[in-house]
């Protein structure tokens, strides 16, 4: 049964893999090491614009454990706030009569940049998923935010999900807060997975398989070329019993 | 050169000439870039703030990066992220750098009042020097620079940026020759096709994975692309000069910022003598592993003369808000930075975690919102507290009048030895003093207090009678404004006055109490609303149901009984006993161990935590049931059937004994007609005399309760029970 367990190593070879994948596919992972530390983890951004739904925002707000009002990014709370606290214009001392310049219309979206992290965890011998989603200010989602940045169809379906294990977390390497799929269940549903490749002698990059089962809850799309793309020699052949 | 100066001057006069109008819609329009933050920045810039810039505003070396390969629809970027201090390490791939300079100030008003104008002036200055120099034709990145202005508020984790993205301006303009068009309409797939494969080659001779500037020839199936500095030797033909940028931008008739200088560029150096410069703005996107460029886009443009080549030209390049006007941002982080918000909420996501996981009908609202009264402050108050805390409780007040004393840090979590020291604080003022440090978001309080006892006289002297009469008072108001009683004395008789009390306003009571090496965990039974409360009690209640109760219900282990056998079974919250109802042994223990130590007044020091964590639980799980404390008493043959609440049974009262190894055992006593504490015949005195009736029960000896309820002393009660309130300050 070792091999459903990802070690270490296995885990910096899965990862690999992925990397030269992405890179052929541009799919945007890299490895980021921790400045003075041998430890690493594979990183990626993704940038959506995401319609806001004020009202779902609103709805959330019922309940005493969401922490207070201020949870919401709704662009009317936040707007007033920045009034208050803006500093004043400093038209006169800027001058920005310039042609040259396309005037950009602003529409109802917003831009959100979404940050994932695949990290190793010891305690689980798994991989676990570290992410957060924050505007374009830098300003952190809370939560609920990110579910509501979620297509309402979609919401419901994953908070049912099983994976939707979130809890926060700050981040072992960079110590920020971030959201985490919790890896309890990982070996729970990784074991069919690897045991269906065993059974047909298929090679299997477990990080790879795993990524693709807990990406999509949080949005994060894993393209189906990485497992076209597996070629049996570069692969890990983490199947076959050492 | 001065010719050369006159000769330009002449043309602009004569640009000017033409109609103003018919040219406007030609004018080239750029992109502003957006900026782009990434949490870690914020994080990062406070780590520099407090560890290194501390008062420092001098200006410092940021950078950043754009990229071109954004799908249709999102805004040209200038990304910061954490790395953005590392001005030395590297860029993300096929990215391309932006130095920035950092003015981070002090004080929102130095934020206020900097000279933007200035600060804009000597950035575009530096770019002009680097282009009358030629410094940028050797490195071109240095013409896409920009300038952050910062104020860190620390306090509220408040931050005041303002971007700008210094551009050098040609004061009329850049006339476009041909507008704008995809590159897939003005090349052929084998020319688009070539140019990729150049600039992939380009790109690996430079050693970079994005060339932010180029030159570029092309025949019909060929592409040849060149970097900037390599103008002499590539440019034969000065009629049209085809210059690449790496183009951030998605937007299919404008180009994005970093275009900008780089015209300037080249028309200081050769504005006459090019007639034509066409623009290929690259976009570079893959999508789904797919690369693609057909929808970068080309054009012409006139390159205007700069009027005077030695003087630096207007520059622009602040960034708009989101209100699209002219002035800084601010963002609020004190959601993901300020640690007190960030305990709070991942004490809440935890918890939230069990109701996903493992009960998803947990109602955590109705826990995390109850008002706790811990009454005493000791061993058990300590486990209660630490147990509510971590079911998210934040209403917690405790009551105790004693101090902290060197035998007690060691069994009571809140608190150390340093609170032993110089007589000792009040346990009630350091019990909430430990809280708030383990949870800031704790809303704490404590009362250094005592609580009258029946037999301990209080009339000595006016004054010790109107301190009593305060201490009720205020324990009254307490158990009014809380919504669950904890009794965690270590004296049975100091239980009286608050079971009295809250039986009274109908306030769930939960009693913990420790022995040697057993505990008992009892909630007692709530009343219903006064209006029908008497008759029933006394109807339904007979003293021959308590009386059985040892005989009658099975020892735990033992086969369950038939569902509904047991006197025990079915007995509504309403009509269930309190502490002082009738003995609180278990029902289902019958093997009372004789040999205890009478002597010993110190429990075992495991109990406490054990008792007090079951006390919150039973809390939690009596909040759970939709009775609430009129839920029916869990028995142990319920445990064969569907549990009354998300998180299981819901006894009347839980004992354990350590040293038989004996589980806990659920059980459960009916209301005592004759109870001194919770009988009707109390209540009404209480009710009706207030004060002067609790005085005569503290002033009197214990036969004035056992004249008023016919019941036996509460003193041979509690020699004969196997729970002693015990404490661990008492020395032998
Ligand atoms: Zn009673």
């Amino acid at each position: 049964m070792s091999w459903f367990e990802l070690n270490e190593e296995k885990f910096h070879h899965c990862c690999q893999l992925i990397l030269q994948q992405s890179e052929q596919l541009s799919d945007g992972w890299i490895w980021e090491v921790v400045q003075g530390s041998k430890e690493g983890y594979l990183r990626k951004t993704a940038l959506r614009s995401v319609t806001i739904d004020s009202k779902s925002v609103q709805k959330q707000k019922g309940s005493s454990l969401d922490p207070e009002p201020h949870t919401s990014y709704h662009s009317s709370v936040e707007q007033q706030g920045q009034e208050d606290e803006q500093p004043d214009c400093i038209k006169d001392d800027i001058d920005d009569e310039d042609a040259g310049i396309c005037m950009m219309t602003a529409n109802s979206s917003q831009v959100l940049q979404f940050e994932y992290h695949i990290l190793y965890s010891c305690s689980y011998s798994s991989p676990v998923l570290y992410f957060r989603a924050f505007t374009l200010e830098g300003r952190s989602l809370t939560l609920e935010e990110v579910w509501n940045s979620v297509h309402p169809n979609f919401r419901l379906c994953l908070q049912n999900s099983p994976l939707d294990t979130i809890t926060q977390q700050e981040h072992p390497l960079l110590g920020q807060p971030f959201f985490v799929l919790h890896p309890c269940r990982t070996k729970d549903f990784m074991r069919p997975v690897l045991q269906a490749a065993q059974d047909q002698h298929r090679p299997v990059n477990y990080v790879l398989s795993w990524l693709s089962v807990v990406g999509p809850v949080v949005g994060l799309d894993v393209p189906l070329k990485y497992s076209t793309q597996l070629h049996p020699a570069a692969s890990l052949s983490s199947t076959e019993p050492d | 050169m001065q010719n050369l100066a006159v000769q330009r001057l002449t043309e602009v006069v004569m640009a000017s000439d033409i109609g103003a109008a018919a040219v406007a819609d030609l004018k080239l329009q750029f992109a502003p870039f957006s900026s782009a933050l990434e949490a870690g920045f914020w994080h990062q810039l406070t780590q520099k703030k407090l560890n290194d810039y501390r008062l420092d505003e001098s200006p410092k070396c940021i950078k950043g990066y754009y990229y071109n390969g954004d799908p249709v629809g999102l805004p040209t970027r200038l990304n910061l992220e954490f790395s953005a201090f590392d001005v030395d390490g590297p860029t993300p791939a096929r990215c391309s750098p932006a130095a920035g300079t950092l003015y981070n100030t002090n004080t929102l008003d130095s934020f206020k009042t900097i000279d933007k104008k200035a600060l804009l002036e000597k950035e575009a200055k530096e770019i002009w020097d680097a282009v009358q120099s030629g410094a940028a034709w050797k490195d071109p990145s240095s013409l896409c620079r920009f300038i952050l202005l910062t104020f860190a508020d620390l306090k509220k984790y408040h931050f005041y940026y303002w971007f700008c993205f210094p551009a050098l301006c040609f004061p009329d303009g850049i006339k476009l020759v041909q507008p704008p068009s995809l590159l897939q309409h003005a090349f052929s797939a084998k020319q688009m096709a070539a140019l990729q494969e150049a600039y992939d080659g380009l790109c690996m001779k430079e050693g970079t994975s994005a060339v932010p500037y180029f030159l570029m020839k092309y025949t019909d199936d060929t592409a040849q692309l060149a970097p900037l500095g390599d103008w002499e030797a590539f440019v034969t033909d000065t009629k049209k000069v085809t210059v690449g940028v790496y183009d951030p931008c998605t937007l299919s008739q404008h180009p994005g910022w970093p275009l900008r200088n780089v015209l300037v560029l080249l028309a200081n150096q050769w504005g006459s003598r090019v007639d034509t410069v066409e623009v290929l703005c690259f976009r570079d996107r893959t999508l789904q592993g797919s690369r693609s460029i057909q929808h970068s886009i080309i054009f012409q443009v006139k390159l205007p003369e700069l009027p005077n080549s030695s003087v630096c030209p207007k520059s622009v390049g602040w960034e708009k808000n989101k209100k699209g006007a002219m002035g800084p941002r601010m963002v609020n982080l004190s959601e993901c930075m300020d640690p007190k918000r960030l305990a709070a909420s991942s004490v809440d996501l935890n918890l939230k975690l069990m109701r996903w996981r493992l009960v998803p009908s947990l109602d955590l609202d109705k826990v995390v919102s109850t008002k706790c009264l811990l009454l005493g402050a000791g061993t058990l108050g300590c486990n209660v507290a630490r147990t509510l805390m971590g079911w998210g409780v934040r209403h917690i007040t405790f009551v105790d009048n004693a101090k902290i004393s060197y035998s007690n840090p060691v069994r009571q979590p809140l608190y150390e030895f340093e609170d032993c020291l110089g007589g000792g604080k009040s346990k009630a003022m350091a019990a909430v003093d430990r809280l708030t440090k383990i949870f800031p978001g704790v809303n704490a309080e404590g009362y250094n207090m005592s609580i009258p006892m029946p037999g301990h006289p209080v009339n000595f002297s006016q004054t010790t009678l109107s301190q009593a009469q305060k201490d009720v008072e205020q324990l009254e108001k307490l158990i009014s404004e809380h919504d669950v009683v904890f009794l965690l004395m270590d004296t049975r008789e100091s239980r009286w006055l608050p079971t009295v009390i809250a039986a009274s306003k109908r306030k769930l009571v939960v009693n913990a109490a420790l022995g040697f090496d057993t505990f008992v965990v009892m909630r007692h039974g709530l009343k219903k609303p006064p209006v029908t409360q008497s008759v029933s009690t006394a109807a339904d209640s007979s003293p021959s149901c308590s009386s059985a109760s040892s005989s009658s219900s099975t020892p735990a282990g033992s086969a369950p009984s038939v569902p509904g056998s047991s006197l025990f079974s079915n007995i509504p919250g309403h009509k269930l006993g309190c502490y002082f109802c009738n003995d609180v042994v278990a029902p289902g223990d019958s093997t009372r161990d004789r040999t205890l130590d009478q002597q010993c007044t110190v429990s075992r020091p495991g109990l406490a935590m054990i008792a007090g964590a079951l006390a919150v639980e039973m809390m939690v799980s009596i909040l759970q049931h939709s009775e609430g404390g009129y839920a029916v008493a869990s028995s142990s043959e319920d445990r064969m059937n569907e549990p009354p609440t998300s998180l299981g049974l819901v006894p009347h009262q839980v004992t354990h004994r350590i040293s038989s190894g004996s589980n806990v055992t659920p059980g459960a006593s009916l209301i005592e007609v004759q109870c001194c504490s919770c009988s009707p015949i109390v209540l009404d005195h209480y009710e009706r005399e207030g004060f002067s009736f609790l005085s005569k029960v503290f002033n009197s000896s214990h036969s004035f309760l056992e004249d008023l309820t016919g019941l036996t002393l509460l003193h041979q009660e509690t020699q004969a029970a196997e729970i002693w309130d015990m404490s661990d300050d008492e020395s032998i």
